[in-house]
């Protein structure tokens, strides 16, 4: 059948999938406490008055009733009908991008978050995850990239060279990665380098002095003198956080460093990109251990297939049976793996960005379950977790695509 | 079957089933009683192939040897598990490395040892205590016999395989894995033949008019008309194009042919930049060419050419390097799509040449979409396109119907008698044995015991084993109360029988049978056997 | 019977010539052998032991606060559970110092170990334990290995038996638990794990125990969905065997065939991917410490991932301010490296035994 036709169907397989997930976390939160569910998740104040606040009763002063606050939001939610209801009305929320807002207590809320964020209580998490995701998108495909680049020729010449040194490379690389905790290796890192640089450098500004891009390890470069357009603020010594862009430089793309481009400060591009080498460096190593093993064992599957006897019987030299015979076969199972482990490279998000103090949206995640219990922002947990299974869901039908172009034999359906 | 110019197909399309030949139903001809004088083209010697596994060394040939002639169909008879398919694998190095090894012999053809260096490249440790060997490799050395050995492949000795379903590379069309043959082998005729071309227009045009006319006339006629214009445009593969462009009018009824043929005549201007990417290709497969020169000298001399090797992978380098730019995905298309089309449309003539009847089709098409029949028609299109010497071919009817069965033996055999190709028949089943071979080898646990004319070896099988095939046959003719067999099952080829390995099952047994081998004596013209039964001369190697 | 013996006899024999497999194989063995030691063993007395890197002055930068200070000591204020980074002073001669059975101590010289201040959760007493770092080996050692090995063992046979059930009947049911698995593979691990457990303590399950099996759920609950995969697609394979359509023909019933059939032949799959997911856990656990989630109240039990990250959470922004040499003063470094370490090998160990599994076991690399 032809390409377009194959898209459509897989995506409309995803369907039944994301209304599963959406049901999923539909029926966490409803394991969760009636207040918690609705003050915590719809209404801008959280946790704290007005939506908590309990009020004497109309019918009988000395009792104490829920305000009318709380009494709309459990209307909105449909807490106060049948559970299918529920579910409905969360789901058409889920689809629509209606996610609930900050809580005001978080970590998020009050802006306790060091490296100067700014409260985000009381906005949509639809938006403040918006904002955040470019970075993290351009993160991950930084990540991709390498990954892509070595874990594919580095698997299929560890097949062909089978048991030779380039195996047994490859082969410590893919367990070391596999075992070394992501934390522990970022940290390694950060303290390698601090360690080689003998020292911190000092703090790096947007403007108005010099950038240090990750503790002067790059080198350094002077920064404009600032105007209005970049207020005051300085940047952590390692990381950019994004949110200087709320509101200070315009931002048609969102994408930090493609925005820093269109504005002309190619200083303030390079120095973005810079920042998320060494975060991508860490995450394509834990994610290349697993995926390399997979990589080299689907390449000596297809090697011992007929066809490739049949080319090296055509007289083909070996190079080329093994790049356009071999090669091009393995790449459908690699393709698949991939996909596959996209569950698990979101993993390394919040870990590394926390290690390198980038603002995406793993980080923001991660100060939404920091803390007690009363710091925690339901809202935002289940907003990251809904985006970041949208992002997988979307990477696997991207795969899947990708895999119906190299096989054909995928396309009869 | 050449690709320069097409097979004149002037058999019909449609094919026409043979009906399936039944055993020693059809009279075989006794051939004449002149010893064979015609050219040796692969001479065996003494071919011996170990696996070396976990549960001890398979000795799966011991010492085969046998010679084929050009022109002859040599069939290699025997029971599953015999080893006819592992010689095959052995003479070309097929055999998977780890576990299988070629343990010694001599394979010449073109003069060259096609085994030469096989004891310089592994030595073999014995495990004490269990049937084990340790066998440790020269990886490099190995890797430089495959290379030379695969310069016989594919032009000198061709191929084809059991399950045609399994043996193309599924995620590429017909034509590319056809064309890759043509090119790799022939790949500077097909060059020269492009870039001889020149559209004549006007004479492209007039012939183009003759087409269409044609077309309601006959399909000789427009097989004629087609092969004028292919004149016209001094490039025949545009001949079958404008046969098939002519066919599709036909069917659908369009009126403009000649224009249509006109114009994809006016496509076929090289422009400067695609013909610079052909001289580069052609350069190239003219180094691929004096390579395999180099390694067919190194096989006849017995040694090394480390300086011509060198040399050639130096100018191999700089041209590819040269060619870099050719690579990128905008430019690649653009300007490889002269070879493109001409390859495509060789691939067709090539289809034709094994009588499939939508060549277009079908060249456009991929593995899984034919059936096992037509897959095994293209492979012996893509195994005879480059005109080998001999052509192996594995039980290559084994896995298909038993009308199609008859075809493709019809095939090849008239392919053999077009091109003269030896060919060497793989198969368990006697009845194909009768219908195509000339001689007749049968092998038993890894060993020839018997060699003999068809005639000869199915009016007088002289080895035991032998008599026991031929008489398990069921005759349709001679109803009998039950179906014979021969006693006993296939021995096991880690702890193979000692002398004669057939000894355990043999009616005639002696005792000398289980302490000796017996060596392959001559017992009439042409017709060898391995038995301390006979004692005739023993065969001169 | 004889014909299993003797595939299990050649699985050792491929297995025994790869080196990578056997030295896991006695790291593993090591680490079998401190889980046993560790279930009886103590942890060490009640009172807090207070020590830091190295006694005496330890060069660092003039500016950096714990320059003159004759010990270098780091001990945390009670009742926190990380610490921000300080210089105390305190007595440096207390008899609970070192134990003595932990020979790599001896060996380094001048390596002394520090203390960590988490008292243990042994509610049986009022008296709250205290470990040193190798009682928190010992003691991790059980808790992060019993863990993996209970959550895996669980997940595997909850996914092993619905694999089987969808792949061999088919039809609506494997599309069910199709759909079930995609679900649950789309939502990446470690979300899915916390939510749960959020969820869990916000209806109120905090005390240990409580924490413990809602750790157990999540996980058992995100993985399932790989085993059942694998398992499925094997009994798909089986399925259509002959010796199925024998069994059936001679009126085994379907609960029969999978059990003698289905199962064993799925198992060894299921087995090497078992034995890389005992290596993973105690990773993930340690990133959901790391990310800064609270997992174990306080009290807090030594559990490898968790106190490592614990002290690593820390650690970053200690080495941008104090510098490498400030942070070693400052942060209980021994308190990640050591677990950190643990963790490493272990994993490694695991993942050694299962490559070398995984090749023992193909049929397609052609011994």
């Amino acid at each position: 059948m032809q390409m377009w036709v194959y898209v459509v169907r897989r995506a409309a397989l995803v369907i039944p999938v994301v209304i599963g997930v959406m049901t999923v976390l539909f029926v966490l939160i409803s394991a969760l406490p009636t207040v918690e569910r609705t003050c915590s998740f719809y209404h801008p104040s959280g946790r704290t008055s007005p939506c908590t606040t309990q009020i004497p009763c109309s019918t009988d002063p000395s009792k104490l009733c829920p305000n009318p606050v709380y009494q709309s939001a459990v209307n909105a939610l449909g807490l106060n009908k049948p559970i299918f209801v529920q579910w409905a009305i969360y789901i058409g929320n889920a689809l629509t991008f209606q996610w609930g807002y900050v809580a005001q207590g978080s970590a998020l809320g009050t802006g306790e978050t060091g490296s100067g964020l700014p409260s985000l209580a009381g906005q949509s998490v639809a938006t403040v995850l918006s904002e955040f995701l470019p970075y993290t998108i351009e993160l991950a495909l930084l990540a991709l990239l390498i990954i892509l680049v070595v874990s594919i020729p580095l698997g299929n010449l560890s097949a062909v060279y089978r048991n030779r040194p380039i195996d047994q490379a490859s082969r410590v690389m893919s367990f070391s990665g596999y075992a070394l905790p992501a934390f522990l290796l970022g940290s390694l890192i950060l303290a390698g380098v601090t360690f080689a640089l003998g020292g911190p450098a000092a703090p790096s500004k947007i403007c108005g002095g010099t950038s240090t891009v990750f503790l002067d390890f790059y080198g350094s470069w002077p920064t404009p003198p600032c105007t209005p357009l970049y207020g005051t603020a300085n940047i952590g010594p390692v990381g950019y956080p994004a949110w200087l862009s709320i509101g200070y430089i315009s931002t048609p793309t969102g994408f930090p460093t493609v925005d820093s481009a269109i504005h002309g400060q190619y200083w303030l591009a390079l120095d973005t990109l810079l920042r998320l080498v060494l975060p991508a460096l860490v995450i394509a190593y834990t994610t290349i251990a697993g995926l390399l093993r997979f990589v080299r064992n689907s390449m000596l599957e297809v090697m011992n297939q007929d066809f490739i006897r049949t080319a090296r019987a055509k007289g083909l030299p070996e190079q080329t049976v093994i790049k356009k015979h071999a090669g091009r076969n393995s790449l459908n199972v690699t393709i698949t793996v991939l996909g596959l482990t996209f569950a698990g490279f979101i993993t390394g998000f919040p870990v590394v960005e926390i290690v390198f103090n980038l603002w995406g949206v793993g980080r923001i995640y991660a100060y939404s379950v920091v803390g007690g219990v009363n710091d925690w922002d339901f809202g935002v947990l289940f907003g990251t977790t809904l985006l970041f299974t949208y992002l997988v869901v979307a990477a696997n039908i991207i795969v899947d695509i990708m895999y119906a172009y190299l096989d054909p034999r995928v396309r009869l359906g | 079957m050449s690709a320069a110019q097409p097979i004149s197909p002037a058999s019909p399309a449609v094919d026409t089933g043979t009906p399936a030949p039944s055993p020693l139903s059809l009279p075989i001809e006794a051939p004449a009683a002149a010893p064979d004088l015609r050219p040796v083209v692969l001479d065996v010697r003494n071919l011996v192939t170990y696996f070396y596994t976990y549960d001890g060394v398979v000795r799966a040939l011991e010492g085969v040897s046998f010679k084929l002639r050009r022109g002859e169909t040599l069939g290699l008879v025997g029971e599953t598990g015999c080893g006819k398919s592992v010689t095959m694998f052995s003479v070309t190095r097929l055999i998977p490395d780890p576990p299988g090894r070629v343990v010694s012999g001599k394979v010449l053809f073109r003069g060259a040892d096609l085994l030469w260096g096989l004891g310089h490249e592994a030595r073999f440790i014995p495990v004490k205590g269990t049937n084990r060997v340790k066998v440790k490799r020269s990886f490099r050395r190995v890797k430089a016999a495959q290379a030379r050995v695969g310069s016989v492949r594919g032009a000198g000795i061709a191929m084809i395989f059991q399950e045609p379903t399994q043996a193309m590379n599924p995620i590429f069309a017909i034509h590319d894995q056809l064309g890759e043959v043509l090119l790799e082998h022939r790949g500077e005729e097909v060059i020269d033949g492009l870039m001889a071309s020149t559209p004549d227009l006007p004479a492209v045009r007039a012939a183009a008019e003759a087409l269409e006319r044609s077309v309601k006339v006959s399909d000789e006629a427009m097989r004629a008309a087609a092969k004028a214009v292919g004149e016209a445009a001094h490039l025949t593969s545009f001949g079958t194009q404008a046969f098939y462009m002519a066919r599709q009018a036909r069917t659908s009824g369009q009126g403009n042919l000649a224009t249509e043929v006109s114009r994809a005549a006016s496509r076929m201007r090289i422009s400067g930049a695609q013909a610079s990417f052909l001289r580069g290709e052609r350069e190239l497969r003219k180094i691929a060419r004096e390579m395999r020169s180099v390694y067919i000298s190194e096989m006849r001399r017995g040694e090394f050419e480390r300086v011509n090797r060198g040399r050639l992978g130096a100018r191999r380098l700089r041209l590819r390097l040269r060619r870099i730019p050719y690579r990128l995905p905008g430019i690649k298309r653009r300007v490889s799509r002269p070879l493109r089309e001409e390859t495509f449309w060789r691939a067709v003539q090539a289809l034709e040449g094994v009588q499939i009847a939508n060549p277009v089709q079908v060249a456009r098409g991929f593995p899984h979409e034919l059936s096992g029949g037509m897959l095994q028609r293209v492979m012996i299109s893509m195994a005879l396109a480059c005109d080998p010497e001999i052509l192996m071919a594995d039980e290559p009817t084994t896995a298909l119907d038993v009308t199609i069965q008859a075809q493709i033996l019809e095939l090849m055999n008239e392919l053999r008698r077009r091109i003269g190709t030896a060919i060497l028949l793989i198969t368990h089943d006697l009845a194909v044995i009768a219908e195509v071979a000339d001689r007749v080898a049968v092998m038993y646990a890894g060993q020839i015991v018997e060699m003999a004319s068809v005639h000869d070896l199915f009016t007088r099988p002289l080895h035991p084993y032998t008599q026991g095939l031929l008489a398990s046959i069921p005759r349709v003719d001679q109803p009998s109360k039950k179906l014979e067999s021969i006693p006993g099952s296939v021995p096991n080829l880690i702890f193979p029988p000692s002398g004669c390995r057939y000894h355990p099952r043999c009616p005639h047994a002696m005792p000398v049978c289980k302490e000796q081998r017996p060596p392959m004596t001559v017992e009439g013209t042409g017709h060898n056997v391995a038995c301390f039964l006979y004692n005739g001369a023993p065969v001169v190697e | 019977m004889a014909a299993r013996y003797a595939q299990y006899k050649r699985t050792w024999y491929f297995l025994r010539r790869n080196t990578l497999a056997m030295v896991g194989l006695a790291i593993i063995i090591l680490f079998a052998a401190a889980f046993v030691y560790g279930l009886t063993y103590p942890a060490s007395s009640s009172t807090p032991v207070q020590y830091c890197a190295s006694n005496g002055p330890v060069p660092v930068s003039p500016d950096n606060p714990c320059y003159d200070a004759p010990y270098i000591v780091c001990t945390y204020p009670s009742g926190t559970v990380s610490p921000g980074p300080g210089c105390y002073q305190t007595p440096p001669d207390n008899p609970n110092f070192i134990a003595p059975t932990f020979t790599l101590a001896h060996g380094l010289g001048a390596f002394p170990f520090g203390s960590l201040v988490y008292p243990s959760a042994d509610l049986s007493t009022s008296d709250p334990l205290f470990y040193n770092t190798y009682t928190m080996l010992e003691k991790g050692t059980v808790n992060s290995v019993g863990l993996s090995v209970l959550i895996v063992a669980t997940g595997a046979g909850v996914g092993l038996l619905l694999g089987a059930l969808s792949g061999y009947f088919g039809g609506w049911i494997d599309e069910i638990v199709m759909r079930i698995t995609d679900i649950f593979l789309s939502i990446p691990a470690i979300l899915l794990v916390i939510a749960v457990i959020i969820v869990g303590k916000s209806s109120g399950l905090r005390s240990f125990d409580e924490t413990l099996v809602l750790i157990g759920i999540a996980f058992v609950v995100v993985w399932w969905p790989f085993y059942a995969r694998i398992v499925r697609s094997q009994s798909l394979v089986v399925r259509e065997q002959r010796y199925v359509e024998a069994a059936k023909a001679s009126g085994a019933s379907n609960g029969r065939i999978i059990v003698k059939h289905v199962v064993p032949n799925s198992v060894y799959p299921v087995f090497v991917q078992m034995s890389l997911d005992v290596g993973t856990i105690p990773l993930l656990l340690a990133a959901i410490t790391f990310i800064g989630f609270v997992l174990f109240p306080y009290p807090l039990i030594p559990e490898w991932g968790s106190v490592a990250a614990a002290g690593a959470s820390i650690l970053t922004a200690v080495f941008t301010e104090c510098g490498v040499k400030g942070a070693v003063c400052a942060v209980p470094w021994w308190q990640v490296a050591f677990p950190g370490l643990a963790i490493f090998f272990f994993s490694l160990s695991v993942n050694f035994l299962a490559d070398g599994l995984r090749d023992a076991l193909d049929p397609r690399l052609r011994r």
